[in-house]
């Protein structure tokens, strides 16, 4: 997770005129994120994790949008958003299956939990279905150990999965909206 | 060897979360402030902010010996002297308290159980922490997993501001405190983290608050000196602060009733119950608030706890505490869950008093395989010895999982894990180290099963032993 290389020679930024970081997303951060930190850098995981909320992901527009508006460098914010497992650098399915690969979890058999997920949506751990619907990840520990083995469906804890209740799970979610984090609690 | 029984028989961390022995999880609901406060709450803070100086309430959490819950186990009250004397009007400039809700280390999940249904429990912790240490603002740190507990915590804030907890206007609507004739204002936020295990690591975490990939920091300076944005820092565990309301309302005393004395001669006690989180193969998995000092049976086959090994099978081992503290072997069944274990079992401490239960059916080459796989995955890349060892080790693991190994890769393996990250520094943090007890432990104590993996190295006689024997 920590090494992402980014091919800067080459790389083409798609841009689109419309802003990722509207003026009433910016305004929302000025008045409730940034003054809780001593400096501007110190938002700029909340600013990421909110304008993920918003997009599903993290284009990289958005990315120097974020830069400009905490005073940053995009190579800083480049460094941060790239270190971090949760923040998505390429789109993401509406739904995201995150199935834990931990100890306690895989002693309790979560590969029947995964095998399930990849039967039912005919892709591969980090891979995204051909419709954008379904993400499917496995992630370390969720913390869910006694729920083992367990998962996360959109943010939602899942536990003590069984092939039959993820498959369930993933039937429940195909004809519901959302983006993966869009589940308000 | 005679029954063990618990000295504490009402529950502390859990009197409003129902947790077997005492009630069901099944009826388990988010306590609100009103109901928190009617069950006896905000009491401690009110007894500190009116009657006791912050020194005083330093002094009786030192003098409770309470212990860090966030692995290291370090006393609190001790951490917390180590901040720069204020000034004589009281005044110690900006400073911070960092509460480590991270809860990454895996098979670890006691902390949640706290922010999913007791958030006000640890807010209070948090209050009184910032009154004892003169700290002006705490960040909430939880990791980026936690949605809903990250929301539950949010929304108990929301509920602390409006009740005047915190604010601007001073704890508790601006009660006077003792020592100086004005209140004492606190700032609380969530900050939530974004999936990276080592920023539970507490430099990497301040790192994290600050914007900054979660790399950890080298000591000293330490935290209590400079910490975040520069200013001294405080960084407890969730359980920890949890504790605290207990033993202002209580006193130390009360609190030194609970849990154990060291059977080690000069060794600092494991006073206090903790909460611990069994997963794996038992009956009844879940957390249990236990004094320190029950045996490890008594938690694993007690009605009153797991009731017993699924399907009744055999026990052959299980993690400390958290993977990075090691596995106690077969025989090690009657370990007693105190910060002695670490140097009476053989594995590297407590940690977060979470065990993971394996039983006879388990692989411990998986299991090795799996942790190996974890640390190269969670290792930040900053230190050589961590970053190449943890993917060697790795490597390592599958080939002999996949029998493609011979018993020189096992040496190997061991020498790795022996010597990466031992202390004193050759890393910057704790998880080389953990590393290092979790794989070395699982090879010295299941020697066997590597050894029916692995073929033989032959060496023939006056043939050069080295890299390109084969
Ligand atoms: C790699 C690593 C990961 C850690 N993860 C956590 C964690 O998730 N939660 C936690 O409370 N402490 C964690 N710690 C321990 C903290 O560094 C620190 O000791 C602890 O938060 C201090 O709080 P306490 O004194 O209340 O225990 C970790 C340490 C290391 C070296
Ligand atoms: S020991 Fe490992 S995780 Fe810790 S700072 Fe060094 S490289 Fe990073």
């Amino acid at each position: 997770m920590a090494w992402i290389t980014k091919p800067s020679a080459t790389m083409k930024v798609p841009k689109r005129a419309e802003p990722y970081l509207g003026a009433e997303l910016k305004d929302r951060l000025t008045r409730e994120i940034l003054p809780r930190y001593e400096h501007k850098q110190g938002a700029l995981i909340p600013v990421l994790h909110a304008v993920q909320h918003v997009w599903g992901w993290l284009p990289w527009q958005a990315l120097e949008e974020v830069a400009s508006f905490l005073e940053l460098t995009p190579a800083q914010v480049w460094d941060t958003a790239s270190f971090y497992e949760e923040f998505w650098l390429q789109p993401k399915g509406a739904h995201v299956i995150a199935v834990c690969r931990s100890v306690a979890c895989e002693i309790c058999d979560h590969k029947q939990i995964t095998d399930a997920c990849r039967a039912k949506l005919g892709i591969e751990p980090g891979e995204t279905t051909d419709d954008g619907k379904f993400t499917l990840v496995e992630l370390e520990c969720l913390g869910l150990c006694e729920g083992a083995p367990a998962c996360l469906v959109d943010e939602r804890m899942h536990l003590s999965a069984t092939p039959e209740s993820i498959t369930r799970a993933i039937d429940d979610l195909r004809d519901k909206p959302g983006h993966g984090h869009a589940a308000p609690h | 060897m005679a029954a063990w029984s618990p000295k504490t028989t009402t529950p502390v961390l859990t009197a409003r979360i129902p947790c077997w022995p005492h009630g069901d999880p099944k009826n388990r609901r988010i306590v609100s402030y009103d109901e928190y406060v009617r069950t006896g709450g905000y009491v401690a803070l009110r007894k500190a902010v009116e009657t006791m100086t912050p020194e005083q309430v330093t002094e009786e959490v030192k003098k409770s010996v309470l212990r860090g819950r966030g692995g290291a186990g370090f006393p609190t009250g001790v951490k917390w002297t180590f901040l720069p004397k204020p000034d004589a009007n009281g005044d110690g400039g900006q400073r911070y308290l960092a509460i480590n809700a991270d809860e990454s280390e895996p098979a670890t999940f006691k902390d949640r159980l706290l922010c999913d249904f007791d958030p006000h429990l640890v807010l209070e912790g948090i209050a009184l922490c910032c009154y004892a240490c003169r700290i002006q603002t705490a960040y909430f740190y939880i990791r980026g997993e936690y949605h809903h507990q990250a929301a539950v915590m949010e929304r108990a804030i929301q509920e602390a501001y409006q009740n005047g907890v915190f604010g601007k206007q001073g704890l508790l609507r601006g009660t006077r405190t003792k020592n100086r004739d004005q209140a004492w204002a606190v700032d609380c936020y969530v900050h939530r983290g974004a999936g990276a295990y080592i920023c539970g690591e507490e430099t990497a975490l301040l790192e994290s608050i600050e914007g900054k990939r979660g790399w950890p920091r080298n000591k000293p300076p330490f935290p209590a000196i400079k910490g975040l944005f520069g200013r001294p820092t405080i960084i407890n565990n969730v359980e920890t602060l949890a504790h605290l309301p207990f033993i202002i309302a209580q006193g130390a005393e009360a609190f030194m009733k609970q849990g154990t004395e060291s059977s080690i001669q000069g060794a600092p006690p494991s006073y206090g119950t903790k909460l611990m989180g069994v997963s794996g193969h038992v009956n009844r998995p879940g957390v249990f608030e236990c004094d320190l000092g029950i045996p490890l049976r008594t938690l694993i086959e007690s009605k009153d706890y797991c009731g017993g090994m699924r399907r009744g099978k055999k026990f052959k081992g299980a993690i400390a505490g958290g993977i990075s503290m090691g596995v106690l072997g077969p025989d090690q069944m009657d370990a007693e869950m105190d910060f002695d274990i670490g140097r009476k079992y053989n594995v590297l401490g407590l940690g977060t008093a979470c065990p993971t239960v394996f039983d006879e059916d388990t692989d411990m080459v998986a299991v090795a395989r799996n942790i190996a796989r974890f640390f190269k995955h969670e290792s930040c890349g900053q230190c050589t010895p961590c970053r190449e060892g943890s993917g060697w080790l790795y490597q390592l693991m599958v080939k002999i999982e996949e029998g493609r190994a011979r018993s020189k890769d096992l040496d190997l393996a061991l020498e790795i894990a022996t010597s990466m990250g031992t202390m004193p520094g050759t890393t910057i943090c704790g998880l080389a180290d953990g590393n290092n007890w979790a794989i070395r432990t699982i090879l010295n104590k299941y020697p066997d099963e590597f050894q029916a993996r692995v073929r033989r190295t032959f060496v023939p006689v006056g043939i050069s032993v080295g890299a390109g024997a084969r």
